[in-house]
């Protein structure tokens, strides 16, 4: 049961802020496809601002990481 | 690394102005400023004042300008490709070119505006042509006589066809015949050939019906049907071969003038331009003063110029930099041929400012080690290696390939030492194969160890960028802000002490020191950062733990080269597994490619430059003669 427990704990750790990962970069996503659209030289900045919010899931990785091997 | 500036002034006397302009244009090294705050002392401003342009330098610039526009005219109209060089004076055959250009260019409006009148002729024309070829199909099948009446028709729609057929049949009584086919574009044309005096009655009926007879351009009109279509044809050779003779005649000009008249519009603008920056020197009673900036470096070399060209009479002072000029010397970067390639990353930020730091040797050296600790693969590294040299050798003369090329190279080759360092080889195919071993870790397994290892390496970059920020804080004289950014310092290594301590890998009894240092060190925090210290301090908490990321992707990819050797395993057909495996690997290899190209970005980006970076630098634009030469080659790619 703790086990079970522990395995949830960790999957609801990188499942949520995956899920907040993912909405923030659909935002940003379609914010960015009209920012290329208008200006082309804006894409390295675009693609920078697509890999920002991935810092959720990357924290939310290094939680899950701790609960399975604390 | 930003070039070091110098704050120069020149003077000399007034009837030398223009020739000092001149030399500078030609040496390209200085950027004059107009404002002369700052570079004239205190007392003696009254007596420096903008320069009034005399009479001869007004009157110069009104013809170079009409000069120019005429050129420009001419130029316009000439076919790029046929432009020859020119190995002409410039300035000895401006007096021709002044002669000539009213003529040349009243000609080439008349050939352009005839060009243009033949081109919009032939576009209506080549309208009716694909119709026109339709038809010819079924003219040929119809014998030509005195009583014979052809008229032509195109139906939008297929469909109309029958009632077309049946209008014909009644309005001529039998006595007629419609043929159809398809033209090149789709549509559907008519031919209905029926005896001359039903023709008429029949063309009412059809008109009645919206389905008019074929028009034809008005020239055509009135002539019988199979005329008409010689003419069109006739008319549009006719046409073609007016443009042809016209573009040649244009060509042959641009072969004879072209180049003579680039070099002429390169002499004029170069001249306007130095005609123009005058209005941003100042004048004293009996000199010029001329005030700018330019590389500390290139100052003997200017010196020396004009000792040599004017004797003494025109003096150039280096000026004591001060502190409210700090914010307006402009920035160049100029870095060794290493850093030089990942000029292409940090151009995609701000220019610095001149009292901070070039970003590029930063990402020059820790991009490709991020880039190989994320990627860590040596069968990865070694393909990415092969793919650059091909990209280097394919196309040397494209520089953002070029520069791409070389950051790849850099970055593959990280990518296989690190690969060693794993004893990843396409994921666990080298243990396989040849037996490699780990040398240090294996990341499948010690998962834990390289997340510490990732944040062990954040915590180095973000307190680099921390101490980067307390140099530029103190070069600037600003000592809360630089005692701030040491107290963040001491902070985090207090935290990371905590940290480890507690986590036992240091003793435990280090803990308890680690928070009382870091509890004293809280006052100070709010005391040099202010309130919002505390958050400032978490945001860069976060910046550390966002390093992760290395550990994670790099977990991610490797995952990936196993799953892709796993499933080729599974298949238990050799042809049939190395397809798959070779189809995964190409996947990872290009995820392997962006992901940590995006990622080590992001981390130099938004965790490091943000610690020491400051942005909103003035561009170094330096007054120089603008190239024909490469104008010229341009011209002839086209």
């Amino acid at each position: 049961m703790e086990k079970a427990l522990i395995a949830l704990a960790a999957a609801l750790a990188i499942g949520l802020s995956a899920l907040a990962t993912a909405w923030a970069q659909s935002r940003i996503g379609s914010a960015g496809a009209g920012t290329i659209a208008e200006k082309p030289e804006l894409t390295a900045t675009v693609i920078i601002m697509l890999a920002i919010p991935e810092t959720m899931v990357i924290l939310g990785f290094v939680v899950a990481a701790m609960i399975l091997y604390r | 690394m930003i070039v070091r500036m110098a704050k120069i002034e020149i003077a000399g006397p007034k009837e030398l102005l223009l020739d000092v302009l001149a030399l500078v244009q030609e040496l390209g090294l200085f950027q004059v400023e107009p404002e002369p705050g700052g570079f004239v002392e205190a007392g003696v401003e009254a007596k420096v004042r903008p320069l009034v342009p005399d009479e001869q330098l007004v009157a110069e610039r009104l013809f170079l300008e009409n000069l120019g526009s005429g050129i420009a005219g001419v130029l316009a109209a000439l076919p790029r490709s046929a432009v020859g060089t020119s190995p002409l004076d410039p300035q000895a055959a401006l007096a021709v070119v002044a002669a000539a250009v009213g003529g040349h260019g009243a000609w080439c409006r008349e050939q352009e505006e005839r060009l243009a009148a033949l081109r919009r002729e032939r576009d209506e024309l080549q309208r009716h042509a694909v119709i026109v070829e339709a038809l010819d199909r079924l003219l040929a099948g119809v014998s030509p006589g005195e009583g014979v009446d052809c008229i032509g028709l195109v139906l939008r729609e297929p469909a109309a066809l029958e009632r077309l057929r049946w209008l014909v049949a009644n309005g001529t009584e039998g006595a007629s015949e419609l043929l159809t086919a398809v033209a090149a574009d789709g549509t559907t044309v008519c031919l209905i050939v029926t005896v001359r005096e039903r023709g008429a009655r029949l063309r009412e009926l059809l008109g009645a019906e919206q389905l008019p007879e074929l028009e034809l351009p008005a020239a055509f009109a009135g002539l019988p049907f199979p005329e008409r279509i010689r003419r069109l044809r006739g008319r549009l050779a006719e046409a073609a071969a007016e443009m042809a003779a016209i573009e040649g005649a244009l060509a042959d000009f641009a072969r004879t003038w072209g180049g003579a008249y680039l070099r002429a519009r390169e002499w004029v603008e170069n001249r306007l331009s130095l005609l123009r920056l005058t209005a941003r020197v100042h004048e004293t009673l009996m000199c010029f003063v001329v005030h700018g900036w330019m590389p500390a470096a290139g100052v003997p070399g200017l010196e020396g110029e004009l000792a040599a060209r004017f004797g003494g009479r025109v003096v150039l002072e280096e000026k004591a930099l001060r502190e409210q000029d700090l914010q307006r010397i402009p920035v160049a970067l100029k870095n060794p041929p290493y850093f030089r390639p990942f000029e292409l990353f940090s151009r995609m930020l701000p220019l610095p400012r001149y009292t901070s730091y070039d970003p590029t040797p930063f990402i020059g050296v820790f991009f490709p080690l991020f880039f190989g600790m994320i990627l860590g693969d040596a069968g990865h590294g070694t393909v990415l290696l092969l793919a650059s040299l091909a990209a280097l050798r394919l196309w040397p003369g494209r520089p953002v390939v070029r520069d791409g090329a070389r950051i790849l190279l850099v970055s593959s080759l990280s990518a296989i030492v690190f690969g060693f360092v794993y004893g990843e080889f396409f994921g666990e195919l080298g243990e396989t194969l040849f037996g490699l071993r780990p040398l240090i870790v294996e990341r499948r397994t010690a998962i834990v160890s390289m997340l510490w290892f990732s944040l062990a390496v954040g915590t180095v970059h973000v307190i680099l960028g921390l101490f980067l920020g307390f140099l530029s804080a103190v070069r600037r004289h600003t000592g809360k802000e630089a005692l701030f950014r040491l107290t963040t310092i001491a902070a985090i290594l207090c935290l990371a002490l905590l940290a480890v301590s507690l986590f036992h890998l240091f003793p435990r009894n280090l803990a308890r020191p680690a928070v009382v240092a870091l509890v004293a060190l809280v006052p100070l925090l709010l005391a040099t950062g202010g309130f919002i210290a505390p958050l400032e301090f978490l945001r860069t908490v976060g910046n550390i733990l966002s390093y992760a990321r290395i550990m994670a992707i790099g977990l991610a990819s490797v995952l990936l080269a196993s799953m892709a050797n796993t499933l080729a395993g599974m298949t238990g057909d050799i042809v049939t597994g190395i397809i798959v495996a070779g189809l995964l690997h190409t996947v990872n290899l290009v995820l392997g490619v962006f992901s940590p190209t995006i990622q080590s970005l992001r981390l130099h980006y938004v965790e490091f430059f943000s610690k020491f970076l400051e942005h909103g630098g003035r561009e170094f634009a330096p007054f120089k003669k603008s190239r024909t030469d490469r104008e010229e080659e341009s011209w002839k790619r086209h």
